[in-house]
């Protein structure tokens, strides 16, 4: 079966175009939908096996990023939103998708309780929108879909409020469950240990991104989709030069595309 | 009964914490909480279900401030500003209490800050006067004390109230001395109470032809009518000084010079030409590729922004992105671009715009920090890619910033099987206003009052944009409605607002009729002048055939967007208003349009810099170099870089900062169309200070600079074209207008030989700030003549770009092109305080055949690495090289008889440094053969040392901190 994916759209959302793309280059079919469209025909969420909600300013950020967009769909969609999370479906937030679903509670959804607002992705500590390019540790433990095949990637982040927030109690049960998917980490592979760059936005425990419990819902603020083709990295211009002097093409895929190609290989098995 | 809301952010707050870190700075050490505070009326405000909506329990908590604070300090918006907050608000009110009625629904945002620790009132004033603008906002202080007697702050609930006595339209005397007709054009037209309107910018000249016309038609003028004319025949909209004859040049500049050089590469390159809609839509478009074409459109919005940096920005990135979305029949924005100028923030020069030193201008820090903010907001939030900009330091910007801003479009080539540049509004098309609603913004433009805004006068002189709104309604219109044919014709509100798009629409129809009252308003009494005029943001006008109507609005109200039929378009040859049914204009559209009267232009011309400095040759100039980098003009601009979104959209391929070392660049290369290997490769150059010496030669090193830098990233000259802006100075003066006559003249000389057309352009004439210095003497600043040249190519593969940054060691540096002894305007003579002679001028012919060549290399793949030479001279682009790759270079300047410094550090235009690996060295230098200025000057090397021999010895990790550290706080 070839799944199909929805992508979100409206009010401010901007990053649903490339999105799709990953998703279609990835081998899924997949639509756009503007959120007023999908609360007019909340029954379209049936026939789709997977759900992003992409990067953007939902409501310019205002009352904080993600926060308007989510009580939208809290007051119009939830029933629809949680029968879906709830069946053998994916869902990705991505920045200001993975706000908006933290927001909502499908994040970190302990003890399979979705609705509960558990984390805060807030202001970034330097309070500056911080677009640039990091790297990133994939939780080996992690049994999520979306993660398959661990290792690290490097990708951008691009934000004002990315800065993951928790009570000592919610942050030990993430730990322990492997929910702490995604962290960030120095380009040699150590811990960014809450160091800015490494960690652009001081987020706690250096986390870019978290699963609910069943690992199928993964909200994370950098951008695999901004990433997904080797073309797009900051270093392109420096691997492109060392592949000619080696006379060796480079690869058209970068560490992005992963996270499609496992969504697209998890209804393919 | 207004309601407060107050939530509470977490310790940490990053907000929080970059205050406490500026107080800090200052000495005092202080802790600061956030407040974001909502108020409105409606009873549900004061219910959980809204207040739960506000607050994210993790890390915020409602009405529930902590008690240990010394000071409260608490800013909010004026009456009539807009406060994107507030709207949000307002929509979650709606949501969570159902209630969609009429009701009294408004939120008002405003920020309280909680503050504890050593500081005096003054401290926190003086915060204020950083965190806010008096023009847009008020500030509120009050002591531990103060606030515990009052009970905390008070409600404010910012409601205009109108006088609904204004709402009608007032015949206006013509027929008066010609004293009194340039009074009216000078202050506006006269209130009832004696008070003027704001000036209509009409000269004598003008109002005498005006009242001709009213003589003819034997009736008075109605107030609306005088606005209308003010505001199409204005140096804004008419370019009156670009489109006078000038001297022995009777079509004008712009005809003559700049549509001249465009209309003649045109037509040498017949079955090649690029062009596809020049200087006739709201931006110029070309080729893409064989399904779409591109538009570019540069805009400036400098006395905006000196009054109110934030706003005056982010109007200006949301005006030009609405630009791209009017031209043809929409073109979806996919790469902004900016430009600033602005006074060296860390001074700080007291001038005032009244004698008595009360109204001081806002400082350049203020005015660099708002509009690095208002384009940041505007652009990040809109979903477009800002890649590619500049900032440009002088003394003279203190008076007006230069604030650029452009966008970039994407639209199909056809749309159903038409070509999609082209559109008309026919007769019987109704007029459709979409987006945002009309308030008294921006009427009048920026024109400054200095009387205290309040109840009776919301913030006329300030919009500030809304660019949320402004992307629901463009994805609506572009991305879903514009294919499905329902409109014939789209234009944005800009400058003038309605007179301004409806009228412009209507040449094509031939007439319009428009009915005032039917505009949705902001709130009740406006008059009906300040509708048709208003600036409010956020609103596109579009030409609807009347069974089209239904559907457009329909489906806009379903992307909760607002759009309403105010009018039809005719072919009656009239422009006619009315106002619940009364005509209130009624204007010959040929006297709208071509009615303005000629004036005639004279100009005369005065080289400055009339000597060269003699200077000691030194030894070592490894600190002048250092301190080089250190230099404004040349330091990076990474605090900007990573603020500007330049990864969305996911096209970005060639980024500001490159190479390992992250050098700040002026080129970027951005894939529009992920699944094509085609890219827009973008650039811009000026160099304002060349002007002292040589408008011209000031005029010539700006397009050279933004072609070359196109060719040094892989571009191709032959799919390149170029946008012009004028940003000039006290354009009355016959020295000024000498000025650009020799700039423009220049322009069309090297356009032509490049065979680069102008696709489009901009004019800001008059940037002086006319005011008093502390002791209140009176003084005028003027910005020095520039013209900002962009360039915007197409790669055709990008992988054959090139990145500025070395890549390996042992690879050989080349300079091509020649160094002359040109530092006259440079840096350097700037660093020394000299002005100097020699102006750097360009050789167009000979720098064309090294473009050729290097075009030509680049796409043989020969190239590791390219960078221009600019301001700094050969110097800094070595040094900015070494930083980039964080590796060292070996250099030996071979001797050709100039001084050091001119070897180092004249600005010599046509010149690129480029690294080539070795076995690409026998290639690289056939390619060239028979180009005699391709000088390999050495390699890159394995040390840590920027080597150039007899010249300078300086550590690259040197190097490197002094080209960052000085913008870094920022």
């Amino acid at each position: 079966m070839t799944a199909s994916v929805l992508i979100l759209s409206g009010y401010g959302l901007n990053c649903e175009e490339e999105t799709l793309y990953a998703f279609e280059y990835a081998g899924l079919k997949g639509r756009i939908r503007h959120i007023n469209d999908l609360i007019e025909n909340p029954k379209e969420l049936d026939d789709v096996q997977v759900l992003a909600v992409p990067g953007g300013f939902s409501y310019g950020d205002d009352t904080g990023s993600g926060n308007a967009f989510a009580q939208k769909m809290k007051l119009a969609l939830w029933e629809p939103v949680r029968r879906f999370v709830e069946r053998d479906t994916l869902t990705i937030g991505i920045c200001n998708g993975c706000q908006i679903v933290a927001n909502l509670g499908l994040v970190p959804g302990i003890n399979k309780k979705y609705g509960e607002r558990l984390v805060a992705v807030t202001y970034n500590m330097t309070a500056r929108y911080q677009c640039r390019w990091i790297d990133l540790s994939i939780n080996d433990n992690s049994d999520s879909p979306w993660l398959q095949g661990g290792g690290t990637m490097h990708i951008p982040v691009a934000h004002g409020e990315g800065r993951f927030m928790m009570d000592e109690t919610t942050l030990k049960s993430l730990k322990d469950s492997n929910q702490v998917a995604i962290s960030y980490i120095k380009p040699d592979g150590s811990t960014a240990g809450g160091e800015f760059p490494y960690n652009p936005n001081g987020s706690t425990a250096d986390i870019a991104g978290i699963t609910d419990e069943s690992g199928r819902v993964l909200a994370l603020m950098p951008h695999p989709e901004r990433g997904m083709f080797t073309w797009q990295r900051d270093d392109y211009h420096e691997l492109k030069d060392q592949a000619a002097r080696e006379g060796k093409e480079l690869p058209e895929e970068s560490d992005g595309m992963r996270l499609f190609r496992n969504a697209a290989r998890y209804f393919a098995s | 009964m207004a309601y407060r809301i107050e939530v509470l952010g977490h310790q940490e707050d990053g907000r929080a914490l970059r205050i406490q870190k500026a107080l800090d700075a200052k000495g005092a050490e202080v802790c600061v909480r956030v407040v974001d505070v909502y108020t409105s009326e409606h009873p549900a405000a004061n219910d959980k279900p809204f207040r739960s909506t506000l607050a994210n329990p993790v890390v915020q908590s409602v009405n529930t401030l902590p008690d240990d604070f010394d000071w409260a300090l608490e800013i909010g918006f004026l009456p009539g500003v807009t406060d994107n907050i507030g709207h949000t608000a307002e929509e979650l009110l709606r949501l969570s209490s159902n209630d969609n009625s009429d009701n009294e629904t408004a939120c008002y945002s405003s920020r309280l800050y909680l503050i504890k620790g050593p500081v005096s009132r003054e401290d926190v004033q003086a915060l204020a006067y950083d965190l806010s603008n008096r023009l847009i906002q008020r500030a509120t202080i009050k002591s531990r004390a103060e606030f515990k007697k009052d009970g905390g702050m008070e409600a404010v609930l910012p409601k205009v109230h109108l006088d609904n006595k204004g709402a009608v339209a007032d015949e206006i005397e013509l027929e008066i001395s010609d004293q009194a007709l340039e009074a009216l054009g000078r202050q506006g037209i006269e209130n009832e109470d004696g008070s003027r309107r704001g000036p209509l910018g009409l000269s004598l000249l003008y109002l005498q032809a005006i009242r001709d016309y009213f003589k003819k038609e034997g009736r008075n003028a109605k107030d609306i009518e005088l606005e209308t004319l003010a505001q199409t025949w204005s140096e804004h909209c008419k370019h009156t000084i670009f489109a006078s004859p000038i001297d022995e040049v009777q079509d004008g500049l712009y005809r003559h010079y700049i549509k001249r050089a465009t209309n003649e590469i045109r037509e040498k390159r017949g079955d090649d030409d690029i062009c596809v809609s020049v200087f006739s839509d709201n931006a110029g478009g070309i080729i893409f590729d064989e399904n779409y074409l591109i538009c570019d459109k540069v805009e400036t919005h400098n006395s905006p922004s000196a009054l109110d940096p934030f706003g005056g920005a982010i109007t200006g990135i949301v005006g030009v992105n609405r630009d791209c979305m009017g031209f043809g029949l929409g073109a979806k924005p996919v790469i902004n671009r900016y430009g600033f100028c602005f006074a060296d923030p860390r001074s700080n020069p007291k001038y005032f715009r009244d004698p008595k030193g009360a109204d001081p201008m806002l400082s350049p820090a203020h005015i660099l920090n708002g509009v690095v903010a208002g384009v940041e907001s505007g652009g990040n939030c809109s979903g477009i890619p800002t890649p590619q900009g500049f900032v440009y330091f002088d003394d003279r910007f203190a008076g007006k910033p230069l604030v650029f801003v452009g966008t970039i479009g994407l639209i199909p080539r056809t749309i159903n099987g038409k070509p999609a540049h082209i559109k008309k509004a026919r007769p019987g098309d109704k007029i459709v206003m979409a987006g945002g609603r009309v308030g008294r913004d921006g009427i009048h433009g920026a024109t400054f009052s200095s009387v205290a805004l309040d109840e009776g006068s919301p913030a006329t002189a300030v919009q500030i944009g809304d660019p949320i709104t402004q992307k629901k309604m463009s994805d609506a219109l572009i991305k879903e409605i514009r294919d499905k044919g329902w409109y014939s014709a789209i234009t944005d509100n800009g400058a003038g607002g309605l007179s301004s798009s409806v009228g412009e629409m209507a040449g094509q129809s031939g007439g319009f009729h428009v009915a005032l009252e039917s505009v949705p308003l902001k709130y009740p009494g406006m008059a009906p002048w300040e509708t048709w005029i208003s600036e409010s943001q956020e609103r596109m006008t579009l030409a609807v055939p009347p069974e089209h109507t239904d559907a457009l609005i329909a489906f806009l109200a379903r992307r909760g967007v607002e759009a309403t039929v105010i009018g039809t378009y005719t072919d009656s040859g009239r422009a006619q208003v009315s106002w619940h049914g009364e005509t209130i204009m009624d204007l010959s559209m040929d006297f709208l349009h071509d009615g303005i009267p000629e004036t005639p232009l004279k100009t005369t011309f005065t080289r400055g810099g009339t000597t060269e400095p003699k200077l000691e040759e030194k030894s070592d100039y490894g600190p002048d170099l250092l301190a080089m980098m250190g230099r404004l003009n040349i330091c990076s601009k990474e605090f900007i870089a990573t603020q500007y979104d330049h990864e969305v959209q996911a096209g970005s391929v060639l980024k500001p900062l490159q190479g390992p070392g992250r050098v700040y660049a002026e080129t970027s290369i951005t894939k529009p169309v992920l699944s094509s290997p085609k890219g827009v490769i973008l650039s811009q150059a000026l160099f304002p200070r060349y002007s002292d010496i040589d408008s011209a030669a000031m005029a010539a090193a700006g397009l050279d600079l933004a072609v070359r830098n196109i060719i040094a990233a892989g571009g191709d000259i032959k799919h390149t074209a170029l946008l012009d802006n004028f940003c000039w100075c006290s354009s009355d003066e016959p020295e000024r207008l000498g000025q650009l006559k020799r700039a423009v003249t220049a322009i069309y000389d090297l356009a032509v030989k490049y065979e680069t057309p102008f696709i489009s352009g901009k004019d800001s004439m008059f940037n002086d700030f006319k005011g008093y210095d502390a002791s209140g003497k009176a003084i005028k600043v003027s910005a020095p003549p520039t013209l900002l040249v962009s360039s915007i190519g197409v790669i055709d593969d990008v992988r054959k770009s090139v990145s500025l940054a070395p890549k390996a060691p042992g690879d050989l540096v080349y300079l091509l092109g020649t160094t002359k002894d040109e530092l006259g305007g440079s840096e350097y003579y700037d660093h020394l305080k000299h002005l100097g002679s020699n102006v750097p001028e360009t050789d167009g012919h000979q720098n064309l055949r090294l473009y050729k060549l290097l075009g030509r290399a680049t796409r043989d793949r020969l190239i590791a690495s390219a960078l221009s030479v600019g301001l700094g001279g050969l110097g800094v682009a070595l040094a900015k090289k070494a930083i980039a790759g964080q590796m060292g270079l070996d250099i030996t300047l071979p001797d050709t008889g100039l001084s050091k410094a001119a070897l180092l550090f004249s600005e010599s235009t046509g010149r690129v440094v480029v690294t080539v690996a070795p076995q690409n060295r026998k290639a690289f230098e056939r390619n060239f053969k028979g180009y005699e200025h391709c000088h390999m000057i050495g390699s890159v090397a394995f040390s840590e040392n920027l080597t150039i021999r007899n010249f300078a010895k300086v550590k690259t990790s040197m190097l490197d901190s002094a080209y960052k550290l000085p913008l870094k706080g920022y």
